[in-house]
């Protein structure tokens, strides 16, 4: 049985995260997230896998290879123009000969969540979970085990099962697609509430590992779930004094400096250069070549690759984008905050800030909490940051 | 990374073994064997370094047998480290790839029981172990050893007495190829699509018994499972380039990784020599092709670090130039290891009494032989003829070198070394940052480069080697005539060779030459040449310049590695444009193993 991964869209909802990487390749626990839906593939068998690519398409295909390294054969198709999830299938088309399951790449999944899926199904299926918030999903109806109506992020859900995006397929299914492109429907929703008309589509519940992450600051809760599953692993040097306490992996090359104080679950990437006199405590990923300097306390974060945090500083349920260079003393609010989405506005409780890539912090600058600050900002010494910053904005 | 190859079936096993294993040779080897079983015994033949130094004359004739390509990690690489390995008597062999950690005790144990070990490997330990469990059944005996290793592997194994192989793997892949009256074992696609296009791809925890007939498999909780075998669609040459049209594409992306490795646990501490054995008052770098660009920007880097006087040399003629008096600690530079001239050059510098440190990618290879410390750029295999990463992770070397001869020299205080090294730290993803913006990059290529019959690269200071290397790229791979100069030696001659028809690249980074720069560009503007400016962003150039590529802003010191990049960029485009054979471009090898 083949798969198909659909990797195309950017995930503009996770802006200004996807400056340079597509949603799908931002990294939890030092992996990024299309990693743990291939994985999951693989161990339940299926290794033939088609990768549908497009946004930043390089920095999948330079991570997957042909798959060799994941136990997978994976090939890839482009999708010029991100138009849909329907559209975006479609270009798998010569690909795909048999029944077939199609997934969207941006969620984390376990084995399990594959094995529900094959275990109770034959002919169309759909994956389903339930959700607290509906509305920002597919919300499905069930009659006596079958589909009976899918709509696209209604207003008011008549339920709260929500379909995963995950289908098992016959090939046929690109009849459909073809008639609802005739006219301009791209979605694969409203694509399979045409073709329930015709075939039964099996609902099938499904209780393990699904989550997704929308916006920002939902990456600090899925970095915590997938952190997790760490395990003790110590590939670089620890100098003396230093306390390592739970499940802490430390990558190849890296150094922890004496005096510090490591608490899992934690992961410290490969060539990172910790303390001494650092604070790294419990569900915090740190990515490779990343720098923490003496005195700094890192807390329940995403910090990913190339980041250097100056001297002094204090980083809670933040996020922290490839190669942002934070000077010394700096602190990140922690506290209630609200954020307007769409029409509504959401209360997050306790968030700190988010920080895109490439940006520069000068020292002692605080930012207030739920604050985001945009890709390759320059931020100058001693700024109280109140508000989001847009993308390549400098503040004096 | 190791490979594995398994045989059996009714044919001849070595040659097939010896084909398989060289279609894996792109995982990059240091040393290689095979174990044949004919109807009485099985004989294992294996070499450190290249398949072909196996000898043909002691592979036996039989129907069955392993194979085994190593990358050291345990063990250093050595004949006796090479795979496979055999158990004390000789009547069981196995290949590996991939991590034992827990060896140390179980080797301990092994060799209380009276087992005697032959290598340092921790590969050794899973043949005795098969044997201890041993009783006239190796499948069972494979169950029971592989329910005490902790770590990754994937291992074939086979005895004297038993007509089957037994495969499994965890967290290392591996791949059955299903035959007709033979099957196959291998690490990857590639070395079995000669045989047959079906395979069955192994889980973690699977375990087959492989007959030539029949195949027979369990997952890891003991269950027999059957897998339908899929059907390969594509060439081995596809499979390797992961997506990518070339592999010189792939390998410019896969800079980011190979600075990141090259860096790995040296800048803590670089122990890869020790300089205070040696008395360092001048350096000479030698090379050719590429590894002489390096090597010149080596010079700026080691002079400006370390303060240390540094001179260069092309291979070829260093050989045939009259001894001095002077005894250089004399650097030489190969990808490959096996440049025919640059190993004549390193025995010559022997010859003449100097203190020979040989940059290379490749692990034991020919030069390392003749030369008094070896440190390695770590890379990873490069396919692509044109060098790319192997060129950036030369540079990272040279930084590494003259950091450490900086300190030794007192040149350096600590704390600026520290920055240097904070500085390398940074670097890949400032080169991920200049990969994910390339289109401008592409137009500039097609729109001018590609129409172009003449172009001109310039530079100055320790960009001024980066001009020459992007007008050799250009010249290897898109046949298009170039030339790289020093932009203050362009009013000597070549002046009088720009016209509209003759673009220039110049490269103007904002060290000490910056304000030259500009004039230079200036003047070059005056005779209506296109002008493509190679830049951290700037108002000034802005004016001067037709077109601009900015490089995120870095360290002058550090610029050539991303300047290069958009070189590398510029040829790759362009040849694309001109539909040329990229990865192997006409009239060139990879290895230049002729004078």
């Amino acid at each position: 049985m083949k798969a198909v991964i659909l990797a195309a869209g950017e995930g503009t909802r996770l802006r200004p995260f996807t400056a340079s990487e597509p949603k799908v390749m931002i990294p939890v626990a030092n992996k990024p997230i299309l990693q743990f839906i291939v994985e999951s593939l693989v161990d339940n068998g299926i290794t033939d896998i088609v990768i549908v690519v497009g946004y930043q398409r390089r920095s999948i295909m330079s991570h997957f290879g042909n798959g060799d390294v994941f136990g997978a054969n994976i090939e890839y198709v482009n999708e010029e123009k991100q138009l849909g999830t329907a559209h975006a299938l479609y270009q798998a088309k010569s690909k795909i000969k048999d029944r077939f399951i199609v997934l969207p790449g941006d969620n984390v999944i376990s084995k399990h969540t594959i094995s529900d899926l094959l275990d109770g199904s034959d002919g169309y299926s759909v994956l389903i979970t339930t959700s607290e918030e509906p509305s920002k999903y597919g919300v499905i109806s069930m009659d006596n085990g079958l589909v009976s109506e899918v709509i696209e992020k209604p207003e008011k859900s008549p339920s709260h099962l929500i379909s995963t995006g995950i289908y098992a397929l016959e090939p046929n299914i690109f009849d459909y697609i073809e008639e609802m492109m005739d006219s301009q429907v791209y979605d694969m929703t409203t694509v399979i509430d045409r073709m329930i008309e015709d075939h039964d589509l099996k609902g099938i519940i499904t209780e393990s590992t699904w989550i997704d992450a929308v916006h920002p600051w939902d990456l600090i809760p899925l970095n915590s779930t997938a952190l997790a599953s760490v395990v003790k692993y110590t590939g670089g040097t620890i100098e003396k004094g230093v306390v390592i306490k739970g499940n802490v992996w430390i990558g190849e090359g890296a150094e922890i400096k004496g005096g510090s104080y490591v608490e899992g679950p934690v992961i410290i990437g490969e060539g990172c250069e910790i303390g001494p006199h650092a604070c790294i405590l419990p569900s915090t990923s740190i990515g490779s070549d990343t720098r923490v300097q003496p005195f700094s306390i890192v807390k329940n974060s995403l910090v990913m690759k190339g980041v250097e945090i100056g001297p002094n500083s204090i980083v809670e349920r933040s996020v922290i984008g490839d190669g942002v260079h934070i000077n010394g003393n700096f602190s990140s609010n922690v506290n209630k905050a609200q954020k307007v989405v769409g029409n509504d506005i959401k209360t997050i409780e306790r968030i700190g800030c988010m920080i895109a890539e490439d940006t520069v912090i000068g020292s002692g600058v605080t930012v207030k909490e739920g604050v985001i600050i945009g890709s390759t900002c320059t931020v100058g010494s001693g700024t109280m940051v109140r508000d989001n910053i847009p993308s390549f904005t400098k503040v004096l | 990374m190791c490979g594995i190859v398994g045989y059996i079936g009714h044919a001849k096993a070595g040659e097939i073994l010896l084909k398989g294993m060289r279609r894996l040779e792109y995982r990059g080897y240091d040393s290689a064997g095979v174990a044949i079983k004919d109807d009485n015994n099985i004989v294992i033949e294996k070499k450190k370094g290249r398949i072909k130094e196996i000898e043909q004359d002691n592979i036996i004739a039989g129907n069955a047998g392993i194979g085994h390509t190593r990358w050291a990690t345990h063990g250093k690489p050595s004949d006796e480290n090479s795979h496979p390995f055999f158990d004390c008597d000789e009547s069981i062999a196995i290949v590996h790839n991939g991590i034992i950690d827990n060896f140390v005790t179980l080797k301990e144990s092994l060799e209380k029981e009276g087992h005697e070990f032959k290598s340092q490997t921790d590969s050794e330990v899973i043949a005795h172990l098969i044997e201890s469990h041993y009783e006239n059944d190796l499948l069972e005996a494979v169950k029971k050893t592989i329910s005490q290793l902790r770590g990754s592997y994937a291992i074939v194994a086979i005895h004297k007495d038993e007509d089957y192989m037994v495969a499994c793997r965890n967290q290392s892949p591996l791949v059955i190829g299903v035959g007709t009256d033979e099957n196959m074992v291998a690490s990857d696609v590639p070395a079995i699509l000669d045989r047959t296009n079906e395979v069955i791809y192994l889980m973690d925890g699977d375990i087959a018994k492989i007959s030539y007939k029949d195949i027979e498999l369990w997952d890891e909780t003991g269950a027999n499972v059957t897998r339908e075998p899929k059907i390969i669609s594509w060439t081995v040459e596809d499979a390797e380039k992961g997506g990518y049209d070339h592999f010189m594409l792939k390998e410019i992306y896969e800079q980011p990784k190979a600075i990141h490795d090259s860096i790995l646990g040296r800048l803590g501490e670089f122990k890869d020599v020790d300089f205070s054995k040696y008395n360092i008052d001048m350096i000479k770098i030698i090379s050719c092709g590429t590894s002489y660009h390096a090597g010149l920007v080596g010079k700026y880097i080691i002079e400006e670090i370390s303060g240390i006087p540094c001179m260069t040399a092309l291979a070829s003629e260093y050989r045939y130039s009259s001894p001095s008096d002077i005894y250089p600690f004399t650097i030489l530079i190969s990808q490959s290891g096996e440049t025919a001239d640059t190993l004549a050059a390193a025995k010559e510098a022997r010859r003449r009494g100097c203190k020979t440190l040989a940059i290379t990618n490749v692990l034991d290879s020919s030069i390392t032989r003749e030369v008094d410390e070896v440190v390695y750029t770590h890379a990873g295999p490069e396919i692509g003829v044109a060098a790319t990463k192997t060129f950036t992770t030369q540079l990272i070397v040279l930084y590494l070198i003259a950091i450490q001869l900086g300190l030794k020299k007192e040149k350096l205080l600590v704390e600026e070394a520290d920055e240097l090294r904070n500085q390398l730290r940074r670097l890949p993803r400032k080169v991920e940052i200049l990969l994910n913006n390339t289109d401008h990059i592409k137009e500039i290529s097609k729109n001018i480069l590609a129409k172009s019959e003449d172009i001109f690269f310039v530079g100055r200071n320790i960009n001024y080697p980066v001009a020459l290397e992007g007008a050799l790229k250009l010249k290897e791979i898109a046949y298009i005539h170039a030339a790289g100069y020093p932009a203050g030696e362009l009013k000597h001659g070549p002046f009088a060779l720009l016209t509209k028809k003759t673009p220039v690249i110049g490269i103007c980074v904002k060290d000490q030459t910056y304000e030259k720069m500009i004039g230079n560009i200036g003047e070059i503007a005056a005779r209506e040449s296109p002008i493509i400016g190679v830049a951290e962003e700037d108002m000034e150039l802005q004016k001067l310049c037709d077109e601009l590529v900015y490089i995120p802003d870095i360290q002058p010191l550090f610029s050539p590695v991303l300047v290069n990049v958009v070189m590398q960029l510029f040829a790759y485009y362009t040849a694309y444009q001109l539909n040329c054979s990229i990865d192997k471009p006409r009239n060139l090898a990879k290895s230049v193993t002729v004078e």
